[in-house]
């Protein structure tokens, strides 16, 4: 690793203004998968270690079978919408009608009959049939958009007319 | 393809602290690992360096050596369609013929960790009791012939070219161990889509005994659902043989348990039975290298390449008036 780097302040709270420019090669397959993750918002995102952390979802908890997110209050996209438990609920809903929208599996899915509620701004349930072990872990695949990108580009939906795995 | 900075991202700790990435896909790996090396503007990031190129970067004026302790992991995929590989003495006799350190020595160079079974030895999910299969020819060439080999049956061992330094290692390593004969074929990489689709579909019988795999997972907690799933479920990609009905349960119990510890159980539990029966030759868990110029603060990731947390010091060329 390099020496200490260091960042300009920024005018408030102490918060760093960001700086430079860094050239990458990623040789990696999944390249375009990172990419997504540097950029979309999502439920969770892992940690250097990899293990799973919240990202916009501050908190979450089970009741019977059903998944109970806290959304993180003053997430905002990069148009400036507010990200709120109705962009979760979108998000979801978008990608559930197909049957293999992830490339890297359909082991990322949730179960069919799952739906989302929204009883307010900032709580989602995730009411299953039943309970789902890896729906954590499914929420790292879980990609949340805007409203103009579900109008406008939709993973190449309204280019292709399908979200069956050709992203 | 050049992302910007959002500076109103709500986790301004973490970052981000750069103002623009840009991924050059204009610039193979090999030209690439040059740039990083010898020159500095061109190129300051360069994943997926070769355990072989390591000494080139830790050798370099411009770049540090970056290591991070990856959800990969490496293995020989046994096809149990059949005799013998059908036989657990088989499977067996096949993780005793191999030196994993001497593995992890000669072909990775020590960029890589011994594993016992699929799950990360550094992964919640590895089982803490389980150590990797000794190295004992002679154990091995016992079990090979209370199973009953062929005395002129030869090891049909398949690789594709990405991990073909350990198909040959695993070659020598069959036939000086057991003293068997192994035809080793590398899958020729415009076939490769063919024969993935032939593998995942399991329309036709796959041809081979030994099929040296690399597989990821994107996170580290549960890697059974990736990486145990696609090998031995009976949903996976990968899965060569008959459904086994322990994991099977194993499985269906872990899809619906909500609580992180009975979860953990679970798994560790799943990491044994796929080792009890040598379901794959278990090999090792490859470290993920970056090369990085010596002025780029470069933050790791087990599971993804994520910039956030990257930073520039002043000395970068992107500071001094070039970016």
């Amino acid at each position: 690793m390099t020496g200490q780097a260091t960042r300009q302040p920024a005018a408030e709270g102490g918060v760093r203004a960001p700086v430079g420019t860094v050239h990458v090669v990623d040789p990696h397959p999944l390249n375009w998968l990172f990419i997504t993750w540097n950029t979309m918002e999502e439920p969770v995102r892992t940690d250097e270690r990899g293990n799973i952390v919240g990202a916009c979802m501050e908190d979450s908890g089970w009741e019977g079978s059903t998944l109970i997110v806290k959304v993180r209050e003053g997430v905002r996209f990069q148009d400036g919408e507010p990200l709120t438990s109705h962009s979760i609920k979108r998000s979801f809903d978008e990608v559930q009608k197909w049957k293999a929208p992830h490339p890297p599996g359909t082991y990322l899915n949730f179960h069919p009959d799952t739906r989302v509620e929204c009883p307010d701004d900032h709580t989602a349930r995730f009411v299953f049939p039943e309970p789902d072990g890896l729906a954590l872990a499914k929420f790292r695949g879980f990609h949340i958009a805007s409203t103009r990108f579900w109008e406008e580009e939709g993973f190449g939906y309204r280019k292709y007319g399908t979200g069956e795995g050709h992203w | 393809m050049v992302l910007e900075a959002n500076p109103d991202h709500w986790n301004k700790e973490r970052g981000p602290r750069l103002e623009k990435v840009v991924f050059r896909n204009d610039v193979g790996p090999a030209e690439a690992l040059g740039l990083v090396c010898d020159a500095e503007g061109e190129v300051d990031i360069v994943t997926e360096v070769s355990p072989a190129d390591a000494g080139r970067v830790r050798d370099s004026d411009h770049a540090n050596l970056v290591t991070i302790d990856a959800m990969r992991v490496v293995s020989g995929l046994i096809n149990r369609n059949s005799a013998p590989l059908d036989d657990v003495r088989v499977r067996k006799a096949l993780n005793l013929a191999v030196d994993r350190d001497r593995l992890v020595r000669e072909v990775f160079f020590g960029y890589a960790h011994p594993v016992a079974a699929m799950a990360p030895p550094y992964s919640w999910e590895s089982p803490d009791d389980l150590e990797p299969y000794p190295h004992d020819p002679e154990e091995g060439k016992r079990l090979l012939a209370e199973a009953g080999w062929p005395p002129d049956r030869a090891l049909r061992l398949a690789t594709t070219g990405d991990v073909e330094a350990v198909a040959r290692y695993l070659a020598e390593s069959f036939g000086e161990s057991l003293g068997i004969g192994v035809d080793l074929v590398t899958i020729p990489d415009e076939n490769l889509v063919a024969a993935q689709r032939a593998l995942v579909e399991k329309k036709l019988p796959v041809p081979f005994d030994v099929l040296v795999h690399a597989w990821f997972d994107l996170a580290a907690g549960y890697p059974p659902a990736v990486i145990h799933r696609e090998y031995f479920h009976s949903g996976g990609a990968f899965r060569a043989g008959p459904v086994l009905p322990e994991f099977e349960d194993l499985m269906g119990r872990s899809v619906v348990e909500t609580d992180p510890e009975k979860l953990g159980d679970l798994g560790k539990e799943l990491d044994r039975l796929v080792y009890d029966e040598a379901l794959n030759v278990f090999l090792c868990c490859p470290q993920a290298l970056v090369a990085v110029n010596k002025h780029v603060d470069f933050t790791g990731h087990a599971a993804t390449l994520e910039l956030a947390e990257t930073e520039v010091d002043e000395g970068h060329w992107s500071r001094r008036g070039g970016g």
